[in-house]
């Protein structure tokens, strides 16, 4: 077990089962490749934790992985102490285990509303439910408007999805992984293909989210000013491997991860 | 004066909303409701075919392309068996009256229960396949269902020739070739009998659609990987899917066993589950009256180009030009079919019903706009 010289010695028992979220040895091959090479993570309840790396560095096969959108070669997941390794996807949601998407994954025909309207409503009667009854589109309104309100989508609810701006969208995707009630949240680039205005209000969406909710929060994410800004801790990815776990500050200092992945970045700071 | 007029005008206009929205809320059903009866008189007029005949299985085959609709316009799942469950109707409704002298309603009800299970148990094996394999697999289902009824086992589905005599129900009276449904004292055409049978087949359609089941259903045709991330079951939901569809399927199927006093194996036919998939993208995949669109034209046009063999204009009274039609219009399924391709490369999901719909938002959109300018 490689030991960073700074922050915690990833991925003993004690962390794992005291965590909102752990994995320990969490392993994805794809052949011969190792996406996600023996990760241990905990990352404790109410923590905003960044994950960054160089590209290919496996930090969304991680997502998938925690979330089992890919099943995982090998290795545990642990969810508030929980083993959840062969939990399937479906279920994690109803958990409290919520994941956005890089690219705007949405149900682009569907208005603002009805998509985030059908994801409280999934939150609220299960994996499976035979609601025959009634008007479908009429129901569960009251929640769903409750959380475009949150995100500020209010006034285009009644917008086709694939019509929204990036932004938009990228909020609708938060409002989505809100709308299944989550305790542990994970978003993958949020503020990718935005302008520096867009990317200031969703860096402050996300912090007002995380303090009303009180969630715990994993985010990766390539701008470095908003990593540093707003992360409690960050853990560092490459090659699938964690190269470092500590605070903004402990891990500008760790000199692996200046050599793999910072470069010259302390001084821009 | 003028408050007096503004009262009544606002009045006016609370009772015009009220029923805008309620119009607004069931539009499917009313105009399921007109639909259904007016298919017949349409049809019947002199302009058109001047006879009614086929009206009735112009309506059958709504509901079967509607059926079919639960799964390519609504869940996202291309089947080339849907046949299967219309046989299976038919031929479940026609071997209990003809072979074992139930009566409709229970041999219906059997037929609805065999295609239920049939289509639950294939729906559980193929459910998770990816597209073109889901869409190879049904096609081999279809196939076998074909295969077993032509097989004629135990003597019960009649080979070839299919169930011809004593599968008729015994409600039902013919008179110089026109059939009537005498029910409790009570004499009636067999055409309104298929309508309010087709109008609650529709509704059950409607209400599956809108529920918040069929919701689901429409997620998982728009992004199947964020539905199951987003915590749905999408296998579970696909399965019942496949299953209700094909249960409303074998309805419309034992509808139609009646209306053709009998079970042909033609209904099986792979031509039969093209023809749907056809009619479906044809009227609109998008929309509820789509297929129901699509259905009507395909019959419609089969019957109409068929008897439309001389062209005479402008009148019949005055026949300046008579253009024999008949060498060209022997193919009118050609015609169709090039129709059928302009629809798919032009707007693959809107079909006839999304251009008819188009056309009458243009329209009122510019009425609306000249009578604000005016």
């Amino acid at each position: 077990m490689p030991e960073t010289d700074t922050g915690e010695r990833p991925g003993t028992e004690a962390d794992v089962t005291d965590a909102a979220l752990g994995a320990t040895g969490l392993t994805k091959r794809f052949g011969g490749i190792v996406a996600v090479d023996d990760v241990n993570i905990a990352v404790p309840t109410g923590e905003l934790r960044a994950v960054i790396g160089p590209n290919g560095a496996g930090k969304t096969t991680l997502f998938n992985t925690l979330t089992h959108a890919l099943a995982p070669t090998g290795g545990e997941g642990y969810l508030h102490g929980e083993e959840i390794t062969h939990v399937p996807q479906e279920q994690r949601p109803h958990r409290g285990l919520a994941r956005s998407f890089q690219s705007n994954e949405l149900f682009n025909e569907l208005t603002v509303l009805e998509n985030v309207r059908i994801v409280v409503q999934t939150s609220e009667t299960g994996t499976f439910s035979f609601g025959l009854l009634g008007d479908g589109r009429s129901q569960h309104v009251d929640r769903a408007s409750e959380i475009l309100e949150s995100v500020g989508l209010s006034r285009k609810r009644e917008t086709t999805a694939k019509n929204l701006s990036h932004g938009d969208q990228r909020r609708l995707g938060i409002a989505m992984a809100l709308a299944t009630d989550p305790s542990v949240l994970l978003l993958d680039e949020p503020t990718s293909g935005l302008g520096s205005k867009e990317t200031g209000q969703i860096t402050d969406l996300i912090r007002t989210v995380q303090e009303d909710l009180g969630l715990t929060l994993m985010l990766i994410e390539h701008d470095m000013g908003i990593v540093l800004s707003i992360s409690d801790r960050i853990t560092v990815l490459n090659r699938g491997r964690v190269l470092a776990t500590g605070t903004p500050a402990e891990v500008q200092a760790n000199q692996e991860v200046q050599d793999a992945y910072l470069g010259g970045m302390k001084e821009e700071i | 004066m003028s408050d007096r007029t503004s009262t009544i005008n606002s009045n006016e206009v609370g009772v015009f909303t009220a029923l805008q929205s309620v119009v607004g809320r069931y539009r499917v059903p009313i105009g399921a409701l007109l639909l259904v009866f007016s298919v017949r008189p349409v049809v019947s007029m002199d302009l058109l075919l001047g006879y009614g005949a086929v009206a009735n299985s112009i309506l059958i085959w709504m509901l079967f392309a509607a059926s079919f609709n639960i799964l390519l316009g609504y869940t996202g799942l291309l089947s080339f068996g849907h046949a299967m469950f219309l046989g299976i109707g038919a031929y479940v409704t026609a071997i209990g009256l003809a072979r074992f002298d139930s009566p409709f309603v229970l041999s219906a009800l059997v037929a609805l229960l065999v295609a239920g299970v049939v289509a639950y148990l294939i729906a559980r094996l193929i459910a998770q396949k990816g597209e073109i394999y889901f869409a190879m697999l049904t096609l081999a289902f279809g196939t076998t269902a074909h295969f077993v009824a032509n097989y004629d086992p135990g003597g019960l589905t009649g080979g070839t020739t299919g169930i011809a005599g004593g599968a008729v129900p015994a409600w039902i009276e013919t008179e110089r070739g026109l059939k009537y449904v005498s029910l409790g004292g009570f004499q009636f055409d067999w055409y309104f009998f298929v309508a309010a049978a087709v109008f609650v087949g529709l509704l059950c359609i409607w209400q599956l659609v809108r529920s918040p089941f069929g919701r689901t259903l429409v997620a998982i045709r728009e992004n199947r990987d964020l539905a199951r991330a987003m915590g749905i079951n999408t296998y579970r939901y696909k399965v019942w899917a496949f299953t209700l569809s094909g249960v409303v399927a074998a309805y419309a199927g034992a509808i139609l066993e009646v209306n053709e006093q009998g079970a042909t194996l033609s209904l099986l036919t792979v031509q039969t589950s093209g023809d749907v998939i056809l009619m479906t993208v044809l009227g609109g995949a998008n929309y509820f009256f789509g297929p129901l669109a699509g259905a009507f034209v395909w019959l419609f046009a089969e019957d109409f180009l068929t008897d439309f063999e001389t062209l005479v204009l402008p009148l019949e009274q005055f026949p300046l030009i008579r253009v024999d039609l008949s060498g060209v219009l022997s193919y009118w399924q050609f015609f169709l079919g090039l129709l059928f391709v302009v629809a798919v490369v032009v707007a693959p999901r809107e079909g006839i019903w999304g251009l008819f719909r188009s056309v009458v938002k243009k329209a009122v959109d510019r009425i609306k706009s000249e009578r604000d300018n005016a």
